[in-house]
C-alpha cells in the first residue's frame, strides 16, 4: 500500500505543475542578469558540438554492430589498425575533437572569463557593494549605509533577503562564518564559495525586476537544503526608496552593543 | 621476461586455508568479489532510499522504511539523509567498484594473462584483502553509533568534517577507515606493479600484455602515487578532530587558528582526480580486449590505446583544479587548470577511435559481456562529452554542485564503469567459477540496466542543468525547482527499474555458483589470451608450465590460420 | 606452501625485492611530499613567520636528531657490511649501536615535544604549532615502524649471513635510509629556513 499512495500524490503534483511544458521546465531558470546568456549561449554551443560527435560515436557503434554482425559478415577484416591511413584517421578524429570543441569553448571561456566574469567593477563604476556572510543555515546580507563604510553602526544588515537594483553593477564579497558555502544565483547563473577565513566575490549586473530565489550550494551540514534566501530585484527608484528607509530603520534599530552585529568587514577592492 | 619461475602451489588442505587465509591470488580475487558485490548492493539500496527522498518528499520508504526509521514512521529525516549520501558515495567508490575491478579483477586477472603462478607477493595481497575488511567493518559499525555515520559528502570538506561541523565519532570513523583502506589498496598496487613487472611469461614484452593489464597496471601506479596524498589529507583531519590541530580551521570559528580549509580540498583532488581514472582505467582496458575478443579481430591499434591510457595517466595528475574553479583560485591557474583538462580530450577521443575501429569489419556476436562493453562505449561517450561544460570554466560556474555533475560523474565512473565490472564478471566467470552464467538473464540484465540507468543519470543532467543543486533533502522548498517533481520521479522510477534489473544478476549469479551442474567448457568464448590455455575453473597453481608466450593478445581471423578456429593462443607462433 | 615465492636465483630475488620496495618508498616518499608541500603553503602564505607572536623552535633539538639519524644510518650501512661478509661480532655491534641511534632519536624528539610546550607551543594554538607537532609525530610513527622491523634482523644476529634474510636486511636497509633522508629534509625545510 505505502507504495501506491505516493504514485498518486505525484500525479496530482503533475496536474498541479501542467501549466508549464515538458520542455520549460528542463530549461535554466529565467535569465536576469547581463552576462547570463554568455554562459547559456556557451552551454548550447558545446551541446551542439557534442551531439554532432557523439552522433558520430553511436553512428560507429550501432551501425558497425549491425553492418558487421557475425550472422552478416562472418569473416572479420584482419588488421592491427597500423596501417597509415588508420592512423591518421584516428589522429584527425583526436584533433578535430580537441580543435573543434575543446580549444574553441576553451578560448570563448577563457574570453569570457577574463572579459567578464573576473573583470571586476571598479571604485570608479560605483557598483553596489554588498558584504555576505554564510552560517549554518542561513545567509547574512550588509550594506554599507550612508557613511558608505562597512562595518559601522548605520549599516543595513538584512537576514536571508537581499534586494538589488537593476541596471547597476552589483559586487558581492562571501565569507562564512563556520563551514564551507556556496552562494549561488541560478536566474543570475552565478555562484561563488563562500570560505571561513577566505575572501572570495561576485559580480553581476540584474535587468529584472521581481522575486527569485537565492540558495546554498555546497553540502553545509544537514539542513544545507532550507539555507534559502530570497533576492528581490527593483527598479533604481524603488531601490533608494527602499535603501532610505532600511537605512533609517537600521539606524534606529541597530544595537551598537551587540558584538554580534558587526561581522562585516573592510572593503577591499 | 620473468626475473625467476614461481613453485607449484601444493593445495590448501583446511577450510580456513583454503577459503578464508588463502594466499591464492583467484580466492583473494573471489574474496573481493563478493565483498565488492555485497557492498554494491548496500550502496544501491541507500542510492533508492535518496532518490526516493527526493521524489516522494515525507512518504515513507516501502518495505523497510518502517524498519529502519522507526521514529518518523518510515521516512527518510533530514540528517539521516546527509548519512546516506556520504555513505552511498564512499561505499560505491571505494567499496563496491574499487574491490570488484581493482581487487578482483587485478588480482584474478593480472598472474592468469601475464603467466604466472601467482602475485609476487601472496601474503601482503591476503594483507590487503583483510585491511579491506577491517575497513569495510569500521565503516558499516559508524552506521550504528550515536550520532551516526559521516555526513559530510563523499570528499567530507573541513570545516564541515572538522568538529565544528560534525560532532560524534562518524567522521572520525570514516576517516579513519578510508586511511585503512588506502594502505590496503597501496599494498595491493605495490603488489600489482612488482607482479606485472616481473612475473610476466617468457616473451611477453608490455605490448603483449592484454590491454586489461596494461590498465589495471596503470591504475595500480596512480594508486601508489595518489593513495599517500590522500592518506596525508586523511591523517591531518584526523589530527584536527582528535588533537585539536587546526590545519583546517579558519575565520570566526577557529579559536586561535590560521588554518585553511581549501588545502584540504587542494589534497583531495590532488588525489581525487587520479581517483576517477583509478576507477576507469580497468574498465577501459577490461572494454578494449573483449571489443576486440567478440569483433574477432585484432584490438585497432591496441599500441596506440595502451599508450593513450599511459597518456591519460600522466595527465590526469596534473587537472585536479577543475573541482575547485568556485573556490577562485587567481586566474591564471583557473586558466592552466581548464586548458590542460581540454588535452584529455584528445586521448579520449583517440580511445573512441581505436574503438570504433575494432568494430569496423569485424564479424561481431553479441553475447552478454560483449553487449555489457557496448555500453561501455555508449555510456563512456555521454560521460567523457559532458564533462566538456563542467571543465570549462564559465559554465562550471552555473553547472558547478548542481546535479549536471552528479550525473556526469555517475555517467563516467558509476555507469561505465558499472558495465565495465558486470562484463568482466560475465566473460570470465567460467574460469573463475567453471560455470557459464545464463545468457537470457544477462541480457535481460543489460537491457534494464543500460535503460534504467540512461533515464537516472541523463535526468540528472537535464535536473542539473535547470538549475537543481546537490544533496539537498527537499529541493522543493526552492521556487524555481518546483517544476522539476516530474522530472525527479522520472528519475526515481529509472533508479527503480536499474535496482529490478540487479535481481536478475543476483538470481542468474547465486545459481550459478551454487546450484549450476553444468560445467563450462576451457575456452568458452574462443579467446587465445593465456588464462583460456588453462582447465576452467583454474587451478591452484594456474600453469604447470610456465607458458613462453609467442604473439599479441588479439591475434583473430588471420587469414593464414587453417583448421577450424579463428583465433591463435598467445603461446603459438603467429601463422 | 606459505613459501610461494620460492626462488631459483639470489639475483632474481634481490631485484624482485628491491622493485616492489622502490615502489613502497614512493608511496612513503608521497606522503610526506603532501605534508610538506602543506607545511610549504602555509610558510609562503604567512607573511610574518612563525605567526601571531609565537616562538621559533631553537635548532638544538633538531639538529641533534638529524645528527643521531645520520649516524645511525652509517651504523646500519655498516651492519649490512658486516652481514655480507658474515663477520658475526660486526653484526651484533653495528646492529647494537643502530637500535640504541634509533630510540635516542626517539627520546630527542620526546625532548622537542616537551621543548616546544615549554615555548608555548601547544598542539591545538594553531596551524603553526599544529604542523611541527603533527609532521614530527608521522615521522616518528615511522621511526616506530622502522625500529619494529629491525627486529625481524634479530635472527640473523645469531645465524650470520643466511641467503633467505637477505633481502629483509636489504629492505630494512631502504626504509631506515629513506626515514633518515626524509628528516634531513624536514630539518632543513621547517627547522633551518
Amino acid at each position: 500500500m505505502g507504495f501506491i499512495t505516493p504514485i498518486l500524490s505525484a500525479s496530482t503534483a503533475r496536474a498541479a505543475s501542467t501549466t508549464m511544458s515538458l520542455w520549460e521546465s528542463m530549461k535554466p531558470p529565467e535569465d536576469i542578469s547581463v552576462h547570463g546568456n554568455l554562459i547559456d549561449w556557451l552551454f548550447g554551443y558545446t551541446t551542439y558540438m557534442n551531439i554532432f560527435f557523439f552522433a558520430l560515436v553511436c553512428a560507429g557503434l550501432f551501425g558497425f554492430s549491425w553492418f558487421y554482425r557475425a550472422s552478416k559478415h562472418p569473416k572479420a577484416y584482419y588488421t592491427y589498425g597500423n596501417k597509415k591511413i588508420h592512423v591518421i584517421v584516428a589522429t584527425i578524429i583526436g584533433l578535430s575533437v580537441f580543435i573543434g570543441i575543446d580549444m574553441n569553448i576553451t578560448r570563448m571561456s577563457n574570453d569570457d572569463y577574463v572579459g567578464v566574469f573576473a573583470n571586476w567593477p571598479t571604485e570608479k563604476e560605483n557598483p553596489v557593494k554588498i558584504q555576505a556572510l554564510g552560517q549554518q543555515w542561513a545567509w547574512h546580507f550588509r550594506y554599507a549605509g550612508k557613511d558608505n563604510l562597512f562595518n559601522t553602526e548605520d549599516d543595513v544588515v538584512q537576514l536571508n533577503d537581499l534586494r538589488l537594483p537593476i541596471g547597476r553593477k552589483v559586487v558581492i564579497q562571501v565569507l562564512s562564518k563556520d563551514v564551507i558555502h556556496s552562494l549561488y544565483f541560478p536566474n543570475a547563473r552565478r555562484k561563488v564559495d563562500a570560505i571561513p577565513g577566505r575572501l572570495t566575490r561576485l559580480w553581476f549586473q540584474p535587468t529584472k525586476a521581481g522575486n527569485w530565489d537565492i540558495a546554498c550550494a555546497e553540502m553545509c551540514g544537514t539542513y544545507h537544503y532550507r539555507m534559502k534566501a530570497h533576492l528581490t530585484t527593483y527598479s533604481q527608484e524603488d531601490y533608494a526608496a527602499w535603501l532610505a528607509e532600511a537605512g533609517e530603520k537600521a539606524l534606529q534599530e541597530n544595537d551598537i552593543e551587540n558584538p554580534e552585529l558587526f561581522w562585516g568587514w573592510k572593503w577591499q577592492w | 621476461m620473468a626475473f625467476f619461475e614461481q613453485h607449484i602451489h601444493s593445495e590448501p588442505k583446511t577450510f580456513l586455508s583454503k577459503y578464508v587465509f588463502s594466499f591464492d591470488h583467484k580466492v583473494i580475487g573471489k574474496q573481493f568479489l563478493w565483498y565488492g558485490i555485497l557492498f554494491l548492493g548496500i550502496g544501491g539500496i541507500m542510492a533508492l532510499m535518496i532518490r526516493w527522498t527526493l521524489a516522494f518528499p515525507g512518504q515513507a520508504f516501502p518495505v523497510i522504511g518502517n524498519l529502519l526509521f522507526p521514529e518518523t514512521g518510515g521516512v527518510v529525516p533530514p540528517d539521516t539523509y546527509a548519512m546516506l549520501f556520504t555513505m552511498h558515495g564512499t561505499i560505491m567508490i571505494f567499496y563496491a567498484i574499487t574491490p570488484i575491478l581493482i581487487g578482483a579483477f587485478g588480482n584474478f586477472l593480472i598472474p592468469l594473462q601475464i603467466g604466472a603462478r601467482d602475485m609476487v607477493f601472496p601474503l601482503l595481497n591476503m594483507l590487503s584483502f583483510w585491511l579491506a575488511f577491517i575497513s569495510g567493518v569500521i565503516l558499516m559499525a559508524s552506521l550504528c553509533i550515536p550520532l551516526g555515520a559521516a555526513a559530510g559528502g563523499w570528499t567530507s570538506y573541513p570545516t564541515l568534517s572538522t568538529l565544528i561541523g560534525s560532532p560524534g565519532a562518524g567522521q572520525t570513523l570514516w576517516t579513519l577507515a578510508l586511511f585503512i583502506l588506502g594502505i590496503s589498496s597501496t599494498m595491493g598496487a605495490v603488489n600489482y606493479i612488482t607482479t606485472i613487472i616481473v612475473l610476466r611469461a617468457p616473451g611477453m614484452g608490455y605490448f603483449d600484455m592484454p590491454l586489461a593489464v596494461w590498465g589495471l597496471g596503470l591504475t595500480a601506479i596512480l594508486n601508489a602515487i595518489f593513495l599517500p596524498v590522500l592518506g596525508a589529507g586523511l591523517l591531518l583531519l584526523i589530527f584536527d578532530r582528535v588533537f585539536g590541530t587546526t590545519f583546517f580551521l579558519a575565520g570566526a570559528a577557529a579559536t586561535s587558528g590560521t588554518g585553511d580549509p581549501i588545502l584540504f580540498q587542494h589534497v583531495f583532488w590532488i588525489f581525487g582526480h587520479p581517483e576517477v581514472y583509478i576507477l576507469i582505467l580497468p574498465a577501459w582496458g577490461i572494454t578494449s580486449d573483449l571489443l576486440s575478443f567478440f569483433a574477432r579481430k585484432p584490438a585497432f591499434g591496441a599500441k596506440a590505446t595502451a599508450l593513450a591510457m599511459t597518456s591519460i595517466t600522466i595527465l590526469s595528475t596534473v587537472v585536479y583544479g577543475h573541482h575547485m574553479y568556485t573556490t577562485q583560485m587567481s586566474p591564471l591557474l583557473t586558466q592552466s587548470f581548464m586548458t590542460l583538462t581540454m588535452t584529455i580530450s584528445i586521448p579520449s577521443a583517440i580511445f573512441f577511435a581505436n574503438w570504433l575501429g575494432t568494430l569496423w569489419k569485424g564479424s561481431i556476436k553479441f553475447p552478454t559481456p560483449m553487449v555489457f562493453s557496448l555500453g561501455v562505449v555508449f555510456v563512456f561517450g555521454l560521460g567523457g562529452l559532458t564533462g566538456l561544460y563542467l571543465a570549462t570554466v564559465t559554465t562550471d560556474l552555473y553547472l558547478h554542485d548542481t546535479y549536471f555533475v552528479v550525473g556526469h560523474f555517475h555517467y563516467t565512473m558509476a555507469a561505465s564503469v558499472l558495465l565495465g565490472g558486470y562484463a568482466a564478471i560475465y566473460f570470465w566467470m567460467p574460469k573463475m567459477f567453471g560455470k557459464m552464467l545464463n545468457e537470457t538473464l544477462g541480457h535481460i540484465h543489460f537491457w534494464l540496466t543500460f535503460i534504467g540507468l540512461n533515464g537516472v543519470f541523463m535526468g540528472m543532467m537535464i535536473v542539473g542543468y535547470a538549475g537543481m543543486h546537490r544533496r539537498l533533502y527537499n529541493p522543493f522548498v526552492y521556487d524555481f525547482l518546483e517544476r522539476l517533481i516530474p522530472l525527479n520521479t522520472f528519475v526515481t522510477y529509472s533508479a527503480l527499474l536499474m535496482g529490478v534489473a540487479q535481481f536478475f544478476f543476483v538470481a542468474n549469479f547465486i545459481h550459478t555458483v551454487f546450484f549450476k551442474k553444468e560445467k563450462a567448457t576451457d575456452n568458452p568464448w574462443e579467446v587465445g589470451t593465456l588464462e583460456w590455455t588453462v582447465p576452467s575453473p583454474a587451478p591452484v597453481y594456474n600453469f604447470k608450465e610456465i607458458p613462453v608466450v609467442k604473439c599479441g593478445p588479439h591475434e583473430f581471423g588471420n587469414p593464414n590460420l587453417t583448421g577450424d578456429r579463428d583465433y591463435q593462443f598467445q603461446t603459438e607462433e603467429l601463422v | 606452501m606459505n613459501n610461494a615465492i620460492e626462488v631459483n636465483n639470489i639475483e632474481g630475488r634481490k631485484a624482485v625485492s628491491s622493485i616492489g620496495m622502490t615502489v613502497l618508498l614512493v608511496s612513503f616518499a608521497m606522503l610526506f611530499a603532501t605534508l610538506l608541500l602543506g607545511y610549504v603553503v602555509f610558510r609562503l602564505t604567512n607573511d610574518v613567520w612563525p605567526p601571531m607572536g609565537l616562538k621559533r623552535i631553537p635548532l638544538t633539538l633538531p639538529t641533534i636528531s638529524t645528527f643521531i639519524i645520520g649516524v645511525s644510518s652509517l651504523f646500519f650501512y655498516n651492519f649490512e657490511k658486516a652481514f655480507n661478509r658474515n663477520n658475526l661480532k660486526m653484526m651484533r655491534l653495528q646492529f647494537g649501536l643502530t637500535l640504541l641511534m634509533g630510540v635516542c632519536f626517539m627520546l630527542v624528539q620526546f625532548e622537542l615535544w616537551s621543548s616546544m610546550k615549554e615555548l608555548g607551543l601547544y598542539v591545538s594554538g594553531g596551524a603553526y604549532p599544529s604542523l611541527f607537532f603533527s609532521l614530527t609525530w608521522i615521522h616518528a610513527a615511522h621511526i616506530v615502524m622502522a625500529l619494529i622491523s629491525l627486529f625481524f634482523l634479530v635472527p640473523t644476529l645469531s645465524t650470520g649471513f643466511r641467503e633467505d634474510r637477505i633481502t629483509w636486511v636489504m629492505n630494512v636497509g631502504k626504509f631506515w635510509h629513506f626515514l633518515g633522508l626524509i628528516w634531513l629534509v624536514m630539518y632543513i625545510v621547517m627547522f633551518v629556513y
